[in-house]
């Protein structure tokens, strides 16, 4: 299982004095094996809430659940892949993947055999014995995705991954993510700024708004992504140019403007 | 041979030549003052075989190497493990910094004379006065380097679950370590300062009770031997250490890079 | 991921930390573990601190004896930064002079600067000139080197500007080169204060017939540990005070050019 719940969280910063408030009244539910992208301007608070779910941070008001049971620290049951990559520079890739795997006790042969097959999976293999910084930065968030799916987690945590990234490799990890995504499902929570990457990805869009943090809208893109068949197509820009994804990211861009245009005024 | 090395060798060609001509040749400089090439060479002699100062060179060489390794290794063993903590746990921090603030800004050599007072002129005045000096700055450059880890790197080993153990040992040293060894060099640097000074103010034996003998029977060929003695180990234990950092920081590009440059 | 604490509880447990420090001191002392003579209380050191403000001992007193190390400390000190910032930018500037004096420098500087104690006193004597020479080997270093990378390290970017917008060569120097290296000058200046200070203390405790590491030693020939550690905390003061002052500077510098992280 791997049910994440947002139970009316809120998140204050700061001191008593001069409170910041990030989130408030957040209520939102990821089902098993449910991609869902949360989407809004930078410092909305989206971060704030994959750090709740993982256990990095903690809600001053309200409940974080995973599979109805509140979070108290991290675990790797909730993998998280960070926008820094975050990989360990002193370890090579395949140190690196093996970590996770080591904390919880699996036997050597085991643990070969799985990271083979993820290195496989992500096309990594002849970098095993690489270092992090001999690596482009691509391949530096393959090895931190490959580092968090090979320990089977029943949620994956995903901070903005390809926000570092160029827009050329950006696109082929995104596609890479799809293929990964459906051929594994994991129930997902994916932090973003870029619309068109959400819509690509995600199965429901949460909008969320600035200060104080709110989820505006959630938008499900699942049902319209089945039935306008977006998984038939190969590349990416093939679906952007879809009627139907053209659509949703305009309601999106529209939705968000209206926060700004209001913020501002 | 890059030019940089030619350009080298030419200067001290030209400055050992330099230095035969003001004193030998011409006289300009006394022997009082500063010794010719000759009369280095017999000091040089002299120390090595017969023996100067209470022992010959080897011997001499042999107690400041030992000491100042002692002294070092007791500096990093203490240091390291402190400054970890202190980076680490921010209750350790709070209750040791002022404790620390105190005693860091007396410079290392304003120990000896309490250490002799203490211990005398043997070997374990030494090797205190050698800690005291090379325990500071191993101590703020592992706590600086464990601050400077960045948050997501120890944010990716909680979130895989690691044990304290091996926390410590695969995430928290080796991310605090270019850190750690820029302190191991300035520990190391110290420790050589401190010791020479030691043994100047007093000692049975090493190379600053060379120094020491030498001044008061007014030797300057002995004063030049035992001062190109101090460079020489404090080069060799210098690039020793660097070959080590080399060595286990090869993850480390910048590092790598660095230490070649 | 290091938990925080509220100030007043790092307040609170620093001060704990404080207390344990001077209580376990006080402990060792007053119980007689450690012999008073050794170590004597923080008490009858504050006493003997206070009394030797104007009780003279070894020919003065404390604040005379450190005036006379100031000046000493003062004079090596801009000697060293007066030859040794215009050598370091000129290196940066012109490559030969780099490709010159670079294998000297690097020589001479594993030379322990308290290593230069026997021909200081045979050159200068003992008085004011022999620690000034010890001084000034321990400040000109970080001079020299910090200067070097000021000079060689500007972004390029900034000459081709200045390039680009047609300034003669003259004003390239004064109105680019120069203040682009000031910041790593001003670092440099604050190492160099501390060592040179440092190396102030070891002359006296060798050469010197006044100052404050003078009446250390003196102190410790007299088994007046009491008198040791005045001297120690009346230089770390004074250290201390130094590097305030010059990190005040380096912090006004970095503010002015928005450098500050």
């Amino acid at each position: 299982m791997g049910v994440i719940r947002f139970d009316n969280v809120g998140r204050v910063f700061g001191s008593k004095a001069k409170p910041f408030v990030a989130l408030k009244d957040i209520n939102l539910e990821v089902s098993n094996k449910e991609f869902v992208a949360i989407v809004g301007p930078s410092g909305c608070g989206k971060t704030t809430c994959l750090r709740l779910v993982a256990g990095f941070d903690f809600p001053s008001s309200g409940r974080v659940l995973v599979d109805e049971t509140e979070i108290r620290r991290p675990r790797p049951e909730r993998a998280v892949v960070f926008q820094q990559f975050a990989l360990f520079p002193w370890k090579t890739v395949y140190a690196n993947i093996e970590l996770g795997l080591r904390n919880q006790n699996v036997a050597r042969a085991e643990r070969e055999d799985r990271i083979r097959q993820i290195l496989e999976l992500m096309n990594l293999e002849p970098y095993r014995d690489h270092f992090p910084h001999q690596l482009s930065g691509g391949m530096q968030q393959r090895v931190a995705i490959a580092r968090a799916y090979v320990l089977d987690p029943e949620v994956l945590l995903m901070d903005e991954p390809f926000g570092a990234l160029d827009a050329q490799t950006r696109v082929v990890m995104q596609e890479e993510l799809v293929r990964l995504a459906r051929r594994n499902p994991r129930t997902v929570l994916f932090i973003t700024h870029a619309v068109e990457e959400a819509v690509y990805l995600a199965d429901r869009v949460a909008i969320m708004t600035r200060a104080p943090g709110r989820i505006k809208e959630v938008l499900d893109v699942r049902s319209i992504r089945e039935a306008e068949k977006w998984d038939s197509y190969e590349k990416i820009e093939d679906v952007m140019d879809l009627e139907s994804f053209v659509h949703l990211r305009t309601h999106i861009w529209r939705s968000l403007r209206e926060e700004k245009a209001a913020a501002a005024a | 041979m890059p030019r940089r090395l030619q350009i080298g060798g030419a200067t001290i060609l030209v400055l050992v030549i330099l230095w035969y001509l003001s004193t030998t040749v011409f006289g300009l400089i006394a022997p009082g003052r500063f010794p010719s090439p000759q009369a280095t060479i017999d000091a040089l002699g002299h120390v090595l075989f017969r023996g100067y100062a209470g022992g010959t060179l080897i011997e001499h060489i042999f107690n400041s190497l030992r000491l100042v390794i002692l002294g070092f290794l007791v500096a990093v063993a203490t240091g390291v493990p402190l400054g970890l903590l202190m980076g680490w746990n921010r209750t350790a921090e709070a209750l040791i910094n002022p404790v620390f603030l105190i005693i860091r800004p007396i410079p290392p050599l304003a120990w000896i004379p309490l250490a002799i007072l203490w211990l005398g002129l043997g070997d374990s005045a030494k090797i205190l006065v050698i800690w005291f000096a090379a325990f500071v700055p191993s101590v703020i450059n592992t706590y600086a380097g464990v601050r400077t880890i960045e948050k997501p790197v120890l944010e990716a080993a909680a979130m895989l679950g690691t044990p304290r153990l091996r926390f410590i040992r695969e995430v928290l040293v080796p991310a605090s370590s270019p850190m750690i060894f820029t302190g191991l060099r300035l520990s190391l640097q110290a420790s050589w300062t401190t010791l020479v000074a030691a043994e100047l103010v007093g000692a049975f034996y090493g190379l600053g009770r060379v120094l020491n003998v030498a001044q008061q029977d007014l030797y300057p060929g002995m004063i030049l031997v035992g001062m190109i003695a101090v460079a020489i180990l404090g080069w060799a234990t210098t690039k020793a250490l660097g070959k080590l950092e080399m060595r286990a920081l090869s993850w480390n590009q910048a590092a790598a890079l660095a230490g070649r440059g | 991921m290091p938990k925080r604490i509220d100030f007043t509880r790092s307040l609170v447990l620093g001060l704990g930390g404080l207390i344990a420090f001077l209580g376990l001191w006080y402990g060792l002392s007053a119980s007689g573990i450690v012999p008073p003579l050794f170590l004597p209380t923080p008490f009858e050191v504050l006493d003997r601190f206070i009394d030797l403000l104007d009780r003279r001992f070894a020919g003065a007193t404390l604040p005379a004896h450190l005036a006379a190390s100031f000046e000493r400390f003062a004079y090596g000190f801009l000697l060293a930064a007066i030859v040794g910032i215009p050598l370091g930018l000129l290196m940066g500037w012109f490559r030969i002079l780099d490709e010159i004096v670079s294998p000297i420098f690097d020589g001479l500087r594993f030379i322990a600067p308290i290593a230069w104690v026997p021909f200081a006193a045979l050159w200068f004597g003992t008085g004011i000139g022999g620690p000034i020479l010890i001084i000034f080997a321990g400040a000109f270093p970080p001079c020299v080197i910090n200067a070097y990378r000021g000079a060689k390290f500007v972004d390029p970017r900034l000459i081709e500007a200045a390039n680009m917008l047609g300034t003669p060569n003259r004003r390239v120097i004064t109105e680019i080169l120069l203040p682009a290296s000031v910041p790593s000058i001003i670092s440099g200046l604050r190492v160099s204060a501390g060592l040179g200070w440092q190396s102030l203390v070891g002359a006296e405790l060798i050469v010197a017939s006044t100052g404050v590491g003078y009446m250390m030693v003196q102190g410790q020939a007299n088994l007046s540990t009491t008198t040791v550690m005045s001297g120690m905390i009346a230089i770390g003061l004074v250290g201390l005070a130094l590097d305030t002052a010059l990190r005040f500077a380096e912090r006004l510098i970095e503010r002015r050019r928005g450098m500050e992280t």
